[in-house]
């Protein structure tokens, strides 16, 4: 069980407000992601959640239960941190064991306990070993394993992933996801990676300056984004988002259309410009387009390798189904 | 000349400075504690120079060993050392604890407790032996003064006077006798060293990781647990720095002693090589050699405790 919901929570330091008073359902068994540029109150709001701060209004509940008053350590909810937050004295085996050995479990429960999390997590032959002599990656799995063996009702994760290199990071957010369809369990993950985000979650809330912007599917936030923001925000490389004259024509102050629909034509297209840089992916071609009167550049996708280089001139066609369009208040237009 | 030469090279001159200031002072002591030194004899003028001709061999060892002193100045160095770490590091981590907290005025609760280590150790028994533990003069005899006469009025008091009559009369301690000297030593001492220890110990939490704290507030662990499995072994290496520093000054202290009872009842080490200095420098060398032996097994004894318990 991991029902969490936040009725009107908001959290000030001092005089500054850094969480309007919010509202949010994370379901149990979900894999809800906040995510959002740095800053925005992604780890205060997870922070608020585990009982780390506390709320200056509103109530948090667990299951139905509210906890708003309730210490930490009584809320059943496990956290790994950017820092792994390890206890550097203690063996791997006394990391893990350490929540136990805190609630009074028997040595051979304890033992149990951590020989499952370390055969899951491949932390069997490093069970003797301190902190300091682990890899980033086994020091984040010794985390995870400190917060599996409490049998959590729900995990938080702080940007676990942001201190490993970019081919760890890509291993170990499977495993992550794994994790979840095996256990089941509610997770709660702050990234500011929006890569992330949309590869792991079943719900992503974006975030921008405290403020909820649109909590969704990934596809859902990826089709349909309410605003500006997550437009912007959602999706790599980034939507072509375009003012003025272009934009009237469609009936809005402001249009998107992502990369992936804008298709390049021998000649006749809708638009056209110059090729800027190149990014070629091998299955994908990313043009930046230059001149075309719409935007400073254009992103186009071109599926496999064109033969199209540096300066040539393109043709390109929107398509029209797949034009988003934001009034001025940069709300979406349906 | 190979890449490697070069560097020690280099290093040499510190290193054999190093040496020298180390090699030189201690070689002497060995020499003149095998042979006959003193500075002033009417019968045997030769020996008032020091020469290899006057070898006396492990003599003066001997010699040590049989005096009434030196196992109770042995015996009671280790007390004064020993009590004073324990109370220092005790209090240390107390008040570093306490002061680790944000409240108000405590940069000027920080620079004063910092404020006894500035007082010159002589100053300090002084202070301490005439001004505050003095049995008629000092803040003790005051104190213990008032509450004798408190006492004494309550006594004719009604109803709880009956009471407080069964009540002996407080006898204020003299520091100064024989079976107190050194507690009067390890008190001042304590005092002044107290704040070195709470400096270290301050400077070493403000390095400790907060979120290894929340980690384990979260794993349930309360106040006390946090700081047993926490911060103890945080502070496992400064602790031992500090009673390395100390262990190797207290076990030289002096002025304290002299100052309290001229060693009456409280002799040390260095207290017995002062005193055969007068005028038997062998027995004062040969008294610095086990002075030294007892510094090392001291130090390593304390680190192997130190870093047995507190690591786990
Ligand atoms: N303890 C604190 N005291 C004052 N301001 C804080 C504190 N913690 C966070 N903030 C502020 O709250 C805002 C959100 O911080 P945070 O939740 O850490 O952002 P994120 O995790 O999204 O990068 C930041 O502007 C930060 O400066
Ligand atoms: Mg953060």
């Amino acid at each position: 069980m991991g029902q969490i919901v936040l009725e009107k929570v908001s959290k000030s330091f001092g005089e500054t407000q850094v969480i309007p008073p919010l509202d949010l359902t994370i379901e149990d068994g979900e894999f809800a992601v906040f995510v959002g540029p740095s800053g925005c109150g992604k780890s205060t709001l997870l922070r608020l959640i585990a009982g780390l701060e506390d709320t200056t209004s509103g109530t948090v509940s667990i299951d139905g239960e509210n906890v708003t008053e309730v210490s930490p350590s009584k809320r059943g909810l496990a956290m790994v941190f950017q820092t792994y937050a390890l206890y550097p004295h203690m063996t791997v085996r006394k990391n893990i064991a350490f929540p136990m050995r805190m609630a009074g479990l028997s040595e051979e429960e304890q033992d149990r306990r951590i020989m499952a999390a370390a055969e899951s997590l491949n932390l069997v032959d490093y069970l003797d070993r301190k902190p300091g002599q682990l890899s980033g990656g086994q020091r984040q799995r010794v985390a995870i394993g400190r917060a599996i063996v409490r049998n959590p009702s729900a995990f938080l994760f702080d940007e676990p992933l942001s201190n490993l290199d970019a081919a760890l990071r890509v291993g170990m957010r499977i495993e992550i996801s794994e994790m979840h369809a095996r256990m089941k369990t509610t997770m709660i993950y702050v990234t500011h990676d929006q890569v992330e985000a949309m590869t792991m979650a079943d719900k992503i809330v974006v975030l921008q300056s405290g403020v909820i912007e649109q909590v969704g599917s990934p596809l859902e936030l990826y089709s349909a984004p309410r605003n500006l923001f997550v437009a912007g925000f959602i999706g790599s490389p980034k939507m072509n988002l375009i003012d003025g004259e272009e934009a009237a024509k469609h009936g809005a102050k402001t249009i998107g259309i992502r990369p992936e629909h804008i298709d390049v034509v021998e000649d006749g297209g809708i638009w056209m410009g110059t090729i800027g840089v190149a990014e070629r992916l091998g299955s994908d071609t990313f043009f930046h387009v230059n001149g075309t009167g719409l935007a400073e550049t254009l992103t186009v996708r071109a599926l496999g390798d064109v033969a199209l280089r540096h300066g040539d001139t393109i043709h390109l066609n929107p398509r029209a189904d797949e034009i988003h369009r934001f009034d001025a208040q940069g709300l979406r237009v349906s | 000349m190979t890449n490697r030469s070069l560097p020690r090279l280099l290093q040499s001159p510190a290193v054999i400075l190093l040496l020298i200031w180390m090699l030189i002072p201690l070689g002497m002591t060995l020499y003149f504690s095998f042979i006959r030194y003193v500075l002033n004899s009417l019968r045997r003028p030769e020996w008032t120079q020091p020469s290899l001709s006057n070898w006396r061999g492990f003599g003066n060892y001997e010699f040590v060993l049989n005096n009434k002193d030196f196992l109770f100045a042995i015996q009671n160095s280790l007390f004064i050392v020993c009590s004073i770490l324990f109370l220092t590091v005790m209090l240390g981590v107390m008040i570093a604890v306490l002061i680790n907290k944000a409240f108000p005025g405590r940069g000027i609760v920080r620079v004063l407790l910092i404020s006894p280590f500035f007082v010159m150790p002589a100053v300090n028994a002084v202070l301490w032996i005439n001004m505050i533990l003095d049995p008629v003069l000092g803040l003790q005899g005051l104190a213990v003064a008032g509450i004798n006469t408190l006492i004494d009025g309550l006594q004719t008091a009604p109803i709880v006077g009956s009471f407080f009559s069964l009540w002996p009369e407080i006898e204020p301690i003299s520091f100064r006798a024989t079976q107190t000297s050194a507690y009067a030593v390890i008190i001042m001492v304590t005092w002044q060293w107290t704040p070195f220890a709470v400096l270290i110990f301050m400077t070493s939490l403000q390095s400790e990781d907060q979120q290894q704290k929340e980690a384990a507030t979260l794993d349930g662990a309360g106040p006390w647990s946090q700081f047993r499995f926490l911060t103890l072994p945080h502070l496992a290496r400064p602790i031992a720095i500090v009673v390395m520093i100390q262990a190797i000054f207290h076990l030289s202290l002096y002025a304290e002693i002299e100052i309290v009872s001229r060693g009456n009842g409280n002799k040390n080490l260095p207290y017995l090589i002062g005193e055969f200095a007068n005028n038997n420098i062998g027995a004062a060398s040969a008294t610095g050699i086990f002075a030294v032996i007892l510094a090392n097994i001291v130090a390593i004894f304390l680190l192997r405790m130190i870093g047995k318990t507190l690591m786990e």
